[in-house]
């Protein structure tokens, strides 16, 4: 069983709302509904909380704190939009400062409307969102088991979609490091990714029926051009990304050379191209913020 | 053998019984509160909670310091209640609090990193208290071992009412209470976020919250001490200290660093050294 639903940990965040629903929130801590009976504590820190209960649509000003208490959190998680300006936007929805509801920012998984929400249905919604909690955590537990099941294979245009949302997660880091959000893997759309779909091989890395990573490549003359490769961060050194290498290697088995770039400062990928037998042969400058550094692999023709 | 089996029952009861405690105390507070408050196994909850969850970390590194924390804590428990010399019980419980300080250090967060700097000042504003209590046990019983301060047939309070009075103030410290809870606390003082225990998530907290109970099992069991010559009384005064613990963290707010310091040191000198000065004269 799991012990998530017994004590999960809450933290609280105002956006731009005019405090009623956080005041309400708070309410629920107080003599009279005492959450606390129900394991519930309110911690105030993002790297302690299961349950992240924000109120207040979202504004341009609040937009990244919003996104960094997210990524802080440890998962499982789950986030609970209290109020109707946290759901939609509420009056506040055509504001030129506001962006909406938080689900523009975050994935939300239990709206609380009401304005002010009602502590009785705060309480309700943190409820709700335990057994999505305890969903969140099966599906991990899952995913982790079926490492071993791990299955290599082509993708169709179909997993376009999944594999956009997977190739957003996984560059956070690398935009985290140049503090340059405007990477063209952060900001591809659909389309440009069914395009690619024309003009490259795709492979992804399926776990029970998730992809967990996935890589790139088209061939130009006798070269191999490997791009973008992807694998969720929980998934991250588990060596996912060396066996689609391999995978992908072995698909252009006629290629004499591979050729794969990546950031001057991503220090794990330089590291991971070496140690697969890749070694540098150029380096670019892209913008300010960095440089790009090409790598390749020439394989040998066996004279026998 | 009998050490064996002593040592095998700290290392199972003690976890237990510590987190039992703090789950009654967790009751006691929110009825003080006027609440219904958690279930009394609510911290074993908290914990197996914490071991399901993702371990997010700064540094690699920090976690392996809180590994030699619980380690250490365990050490100077086993030592405690294997009847060992009480000066290498105190010195294990400090390097094991410095373990915990490094830890804090190494997350590189300003909050775990002023939380590090109270801890360390919370630790020099308990340890001239739990030093004096030390010494004061082997003025009175004429040995440092526990074993023998737990055997010995006088009431050692009436001899050391001084430095129980400074032991149960600086008890606020230990059990991370208010108005001394600078470092982190189990309540909603967010002024540092969580302090120390900021940046750690997940299984490394739990350890956190594990070493805690054993902690917690240790200080009871020094405070057992005092009154070990009546087993019903120390029970029933031990648990009376508790309560009075619990009563004066759920009436204060925080203390300033300041005031922790001056004031423990304080009534460690006046009520601890002034004790063993009158002891040493009547005794003498």
């Amino acid at each position: 069983m799991s012990f998530l639903k017994k004590s999960p940990w809450i933290i609280h965040y105002d956006g731009s709302s005019c405090n009623g629903c956080d005041i309400e929130v708070l309410a629920c801590l107080t003599p009279v509904y005492d959450v606390e009976r129900l394991g519930i504590i309110n911690t105030g820190n993002p790297k302690h909380a299961d349950i992240f209960l924000v109120t207040g649509s979202v504004n341009e000003q609040n937009k990244e704190v919003i996104q960094n208490i997210y990524n802080q959190m440890p998962s499982p998680k789950v986030v609970v939009a209290v109020g109707i300006c946290a759901c939609s936007g509420g009056i506040f929805a055509e504001c030129y400062n506001v962006s909406g509801g938080v689900d523009k920012i975050i994935p939300v998984d239990v709206y609380v409307p009401g304005c002010a929400a009602r502590p009785e249905s705060i309480i309700d919604g943190v409820a709700k969102s335990l057994a999505i909690l305890e969903a969140k955590q099966k599906k991990l537990k899952s995913m982790e088991d079926g490492l071993e099941k791990m299955e290599i294979m082509m993708a169709s245009i179909s997993d376009a979609p999944e594999i956009l949302a997977l190739q957003k997660l996984a560059y956070q880091s690398e935009a985290e490091i140049y503090n340059d959000f405007s990477l063209r893997p952060l900001t591809q759309t659909l389309a440009e990714m069914k395009e690619d779909f024309q003009s490259k091989v795709f492979l992804k890395a399926v776990i029970n029926d998730t992809i967990v990573g996935s890589v790139r490549a088209y061939m130009e003359g006798d070269s191999c051009h490997i791009k973008r490769l992807i694998v969720n961060p929980i998934y991250q050194n588990l060596g996912i990304g060396k066996k689609l290498m391999a995978e992908i290697e072995n698909h252009f088995s006629s290629a004499k050379r591979f050729e794969v770039f990546t950031g001057n400062k991503s220090k794990r990928n330089i590291y991971f191209y070496h140690k697969l037998g890749f070694k540098e042969f150029k380096c670019e400058k892209v913008s300010e913020k960095r440089d790009r550094l090409y790598f390749e692999k020439i394989i040998e023709v066996k004279h026998d | 053998m009998k050490i064996l089996i002593l040592a095998f029952v700290y290392l199972f009861g003690a976890p237990l019984l510590g987190g039992l405690i703090s789950g009654l105390d967790r009751k006691i507070t929110a009825r003080l509160q006027g609440r219904v408050g958690p279930p009394v196994w609510q911290p074993f909850f908290d914990v197996l909670k914490l071991m399901e969850k993702e371990n997010l970390v700064v540094r690699r590194s920090q976690n392996f310091y809180i590994a030699f924390f619980l380690v250490l804590i365990i050490f100077t428990g086993g030592l405690f209640f294997t009847g060992e010399d009480i000066l290498l019980v105190i010195f294990a419980l400090t390097l094991a609090g410095i373990f915990f300080v490094l830890g804090g250090y190494k997350t590189s967060s300003p909050y775990s990193f002023i939380g590090a700097q109270r801890e360390l000042l919370q630790m020099m504003s308990y340890e001239p208290a739990v030093i004096l209590a030390a010494v004061g046990m082997y003025m009175v019983t004429k040995s440092f071992y526990v074993a023998d301060i737990f055997f010995f047939d006088k009431p050692l309070y009436l001899y050391l009412p001084g430095i129980l009075i400074s032991f149960i103030f600086i008890l606020a410290i230990k059990f991370r209470k208010s108005p001394f809870d600078l470092s982190m606390s189990h309540h909603a003082h967010q002024e540092l976020v969580k302090g120390i225990t900021t940046e750690f998530s997940g299984k490394t907290l739990g350890l956190i919250e594990i070493a805690h109970w054993y902690e917690n099992a240790f200080i009871l069991g020094f405070v057992y001490l005092f009154f070990a010559s009546n087993a019903l009384l120390a029970v029933i005064a031990t648990l009376g200290i508790y309560f009075f613990v619990i009563v004066v963290d759920s009436v204060f707010a925080r203390a300033k660093w300041q005031m922790t310091l001056v004031t423990s040191w304080a009534i460690a000198l006046i009520f601890g050294l002034g004790n063993i000065i009158i002891l040493h004269f009547f005794k003498g």
